[in-house]
């Protein structure tokens, strides 16, 4: 019995070859630009999970006042030694590791300089695994990590492995680098993080920073939290214990303590809201093409009024001829839906393809099953509602007018 | 003659009066969203324009760059008196002052807040500074050579609604980076975000507070003469600059900005923001000419028998064109002139109501007659389009196959 109507109603859309693919053109384009922003945001959003997992969900991070608003190296509130051994001593602490940063010139030969982040981390042994930890999984690809003992001696991102991205040519291992006019041992490389200045960072132990810089405060505190305590209380307590140290009151602090997941969860809801923007504008055009498939259908519902006619008097009942023009209009969305999935794939590959030649891999799209399925779903219902009114007309036409229809 | 094309089409359209509307509605729903998001989209950019707008054209700044962040931070190589006295000397140029700009918290009424903290210089370089920046006092006064332990706020913080529970009036005592200094005098509102919430103070306080050596600033600006080239000066300044601080063409570590220039880089990102939501929102036109294409391929197939009949009687291929062009661009004007209407209501609906939730100077709506009739005339040239395919399909049919059509 379906299996006839389908039969039916796909030779009925046949029969209009160009109006049908019109429609299905119409829906198709909507579903694509839905699937490929969905699957971008989807992506980085995964991405931003993936480097939270990696990291672990019991980091807490210090920061100056103001959160990240302000942008590294810019702050006159930070942190010292002392500030960094009252903090390991907090209870609910396991360990905690400060990190200098500053942006320095770089120079390579004789190429034109560069100025990175460049970012002091303790290679103490304890220290060192949570510096470890802060990565994310983000591995050494060419040479070797920093280890204790390491002084003007460096590791340094992947954009520095690429001829052209930070020098003319690329730096290799056992390279000087000039930070600041010191000349410094480049031993190591990471892998691509995907993002630009992420990629670009040199990084080299505290000792060599000082020597470098005119630094000594950190302006980033890292901890970890012992394994049976709860995150956020011992960043609430560390917050407490800190502000008495600093004599502020509550609400007047200069720092700011965040689990580690907090601040991801700014960053990643940022995201996601513009991303929903953009599928709020681009649903627009689904209206539209609901409007369309409502139009093609009554048209057809016209047209075919005879035919119905004919149908209701050898016994059709409005229900019967209610499902064929709903089913109708539900194939004209879904065939849109599938070839829309397709296309937003294809487009969301090329996206990928030319961020990544940007140096931006980092936007990268994912394609969970439920989005493919979901737009498939949506566009079989856009289908059906639009044509639900015009089939609503045909099941309730009389039989002796629609016959005596021209 | 055209006339009765025009009436012949509005009839036909009229006569299906239901495919009609529904054709329009998918344009005009195209259109008001589009012209709703330009209208705000434009909105946003002259507000943001008139952030910079309080900068008079005579004036440049000179940064040293390297690295990144806000002017100041993280420079390798900062700007010194050399780099000063040398700007002070180029020709054109009436006076040149340095200034230092650093972060910091600012406490009141036990409530802190993070922002910027720059110096004013003293004597004749501070009348420029109040000249360039327009900085006069709404309460109290402007600071003066002669203060210490003085800071001049910007407008923000005499506002109810500022981080600190309550305005901050002349008088009272505020802690910046936890010294204390005496509020002075509020400035004049500039509806610019970091004037308004600037804190100026003089340059030895602000030296001695976060120990910058003597010599050093963060940013210099200079003044030049009205009628002077200000390009001229420009490339001046930074051939002297390279030569003082030996670096060669193209590889500056300082950069030379005019307000003009600053306001480019602002307008040229905010503008590739702008269309691509522009590209996703037109996706929705594309869908509404497509169904105006499809509704012409149908009229023109139930009205095969008549434009047989049509041609029989002596009618041309160009005027029975003419007759399906005419009706599809009439589809697309009319929807576009209800939805450029529909738009205009939205976008100043959406700034209204943005207005009072967020109270963000940056929500306005601004559609000129620019935008009302640029988007009724590309919806008329979107349905001439998409309606040109089935009118010449039309304007091909041959007449005796027409007139034995049947459906």
């Amino acid at each position: 019995m379906i299996l006839d109507l389908l039969k039916y109603s796909i030779s009925n859309l046949w029969n209009r070859k160009l109006r049908s693919f019109l429609t299905i053109l119409s829906i198709l384009i909507g579903i694509t630009a839905i699937f490929a922003l969905i699957s971008f945001g989807q992506g980085i959003n995964k991405y931003m999970n993936d480097f939270a997992e990696e990291m672990g969900s019991d980091k807490v991070m210090m920061m100056p006042g103001g959160g990240l608003a302000s942008s590294p190296g810019a702050s006159n509130i930070l942190y010292t030694d002392d500030d960094l051994e009252f903090i390991k001593k907090i209870r609910g602490v396991d360990e905690a590791t400060g990190m200098l940063i500053t942006s320095g010139k770089i120079e390579f030969k004789d190429y034109r300089e560069k100025y990175p982040f460049v970012i002091g981390i303790s290679l103490e042994s304890g220290e060192k695994k949570l510096v470890e930890s802060m990565f994310a999984g983000i591995q050494i690809i060419e040479g070797r990590d920093l280890k204790k003992g390491d002084v003007l001696k460096a590791t340094a991102g992947y954009s520095n492995t690429i001829p052209d991205r930070m020098f003319k040519k690329r730096v290799s291992v056992g390279d000087k680098v000039e930070i600041n006019d010191v000349k410094v041992e480049v031993v190591g490389f990471y892998e691509e993080i995907g993002s630009p200045t992420d990629d670009a960072q040199y990084y080299i132990s505290l000792e060599g920073f000082r020597e470098i810089f005119d630094i000594e405060d950190y302006e980033y505190i890292y901890l970890r939290v012992s394994p049976d305590r709860d995150p956020s209380d011992v960043a609430e307590r560390v917050k407490e214990r800190f502000r008495k140290r600093r004599g502020q009151k509550e609400g007047e602090e200069d720092f700011t303590v965040q689990t580690f997941e907090d601040v991801m969860a700014v960053f990643t809801n940022m995201i996601l809201i513009l991303n929903g923007v953009l599928v709020m504008i681009a649903l627009i055009s689904l209206v539209v093409a609901a409007v369309n498939i409502t139009n093609t259908m009554y048209t057809s519902v016209l047209e075919r009024t005879r035919e119905i006619g004919i149908m209701k008097a050898i016994g059709s009942r409005n229900r019967q001829i209610l499902r064929i023009f709903v089913i109708e209009s539900g194939i004209l969305g879904l065939l849109g839906g599938g070839l829309g999935v397709l296309l937003g794939y294809g487009i969301a590959k090329i996206g990928e393809f030319s961020a990544r030649a940007a140096g931006l891999s980092m936007l990268r799209p994912a394609f969970p099953w439920w989005l493919t399925l979901g737009c498939l779903a949506f566009a079989f219902i856009v289908g059906a509602g639009s044509g639900t009114l015009p089939a609503i007309r045909a099941s309730r036409q009389r039989p002796v007018d629609a016959l005596r229809y021209e | 003659m055209l006339k009765d094309y025009f009436l012949f089409s509005l009839n036909n359209l009229k006569s299906r009066k239901l495919r009609s509307w529904l054709t329009m509605l998918g344009i005009f729903i195209g259109i008001a969203s589009v012209v709703a998001l330009i209208g705000l989209g434009e909105g946003l950019r002259n507000a943001i324009n008139a952030q910079f707008g309080f900068l008079g054209s005579d004036i440049m700044s000179i940064t040293a760059t390297g690295g990144f962040g806000p002017p100041g931070t993280g420079v390798v190589d900062p700007l010194t008196d050399k780099e000063l006295n040398a700007i002070k000397n180029i020709q054109g140029v009436d006076n040149a002052a340095g200034r230092i700009l650093e972060s910091g918290k600012l406490a009141f009424n036990n409530k802190v807040a993070f922002g910027f903290a720059a110096s004013m210089p003293d004597g004749e370089d501070r009348e420029m500074m109040e000249h360039v920046f327009n900085l006069k006092a709404e309460k109290g006064r402007a600071l003066e050579d002669s203060d210490s332990g003085a800071v001049f706020l910007g407008y923000s913080f005499l506002e109810e609604d500022n981080p600190f529970g309550k305005p901050i009036l002349p008088g009272a005592k505020v802690e910046v980076l936890d010294e204390e200094f005496t509020v002075v005098g509020i400035m004049e509102k500039k509806g610019n975000f970091q004037l308004d919430g600037m804190v100026l103070m003089n340059e030895d306080d602000l030296r001695a507070l976060v120990d910058r050596a003597d010599n050093e600033y963060d940013i210099i600006a200079a003044r030049f003469n009205e009628n002077a080239d200000a390009a001229r000066i420009k490339l001046d300044v930074e051939k002297k600059l390279r030569k003082i601080r030996d670096v060669d063409l193209g590889e500056e570590d300082f950069s030379v900005q005019t307000p003009e220039a600053v306001l480019e880089t602002v307008n040229s990102t905010l503008l590739a923001v702008q269309i691509f939501v522009y590209i996703i929102a037109s996706i929705s036109l594309l869908v509404g000419g497509i169904g105006i294409m499809n509704t012409m391929y149908t009229a023109v197939v139930e009205r095969t028998k008549e434009i047989g009949i049509m041609k029989s009687i002596g009618a041309r291929n160009s005027s029975v064109f003419t007759l399906f062009f005419i009706e599809s661009g009439l589809l697309g004007s009319i929807g576009g002139l209800i939805g450029a209407t529909l738009g205009f209501l939205l976008a100043k609906g959406v700034a209204l109501i943005g207005r009072a939730a967020l109270g963000s100077e940056l929500i306005s709506a601004d559609i000129g007659f620019g935008l009302f009739f640029g988007a009724v005339l590309f919806s008329f040239v979107i349905g001439s389009f998409f309606g040109t395919l089935p009118a010449f399909q039309a304007s091909k049919l041959n007449p005796v196959d027409a007139l034995r059509y049947s459906k």
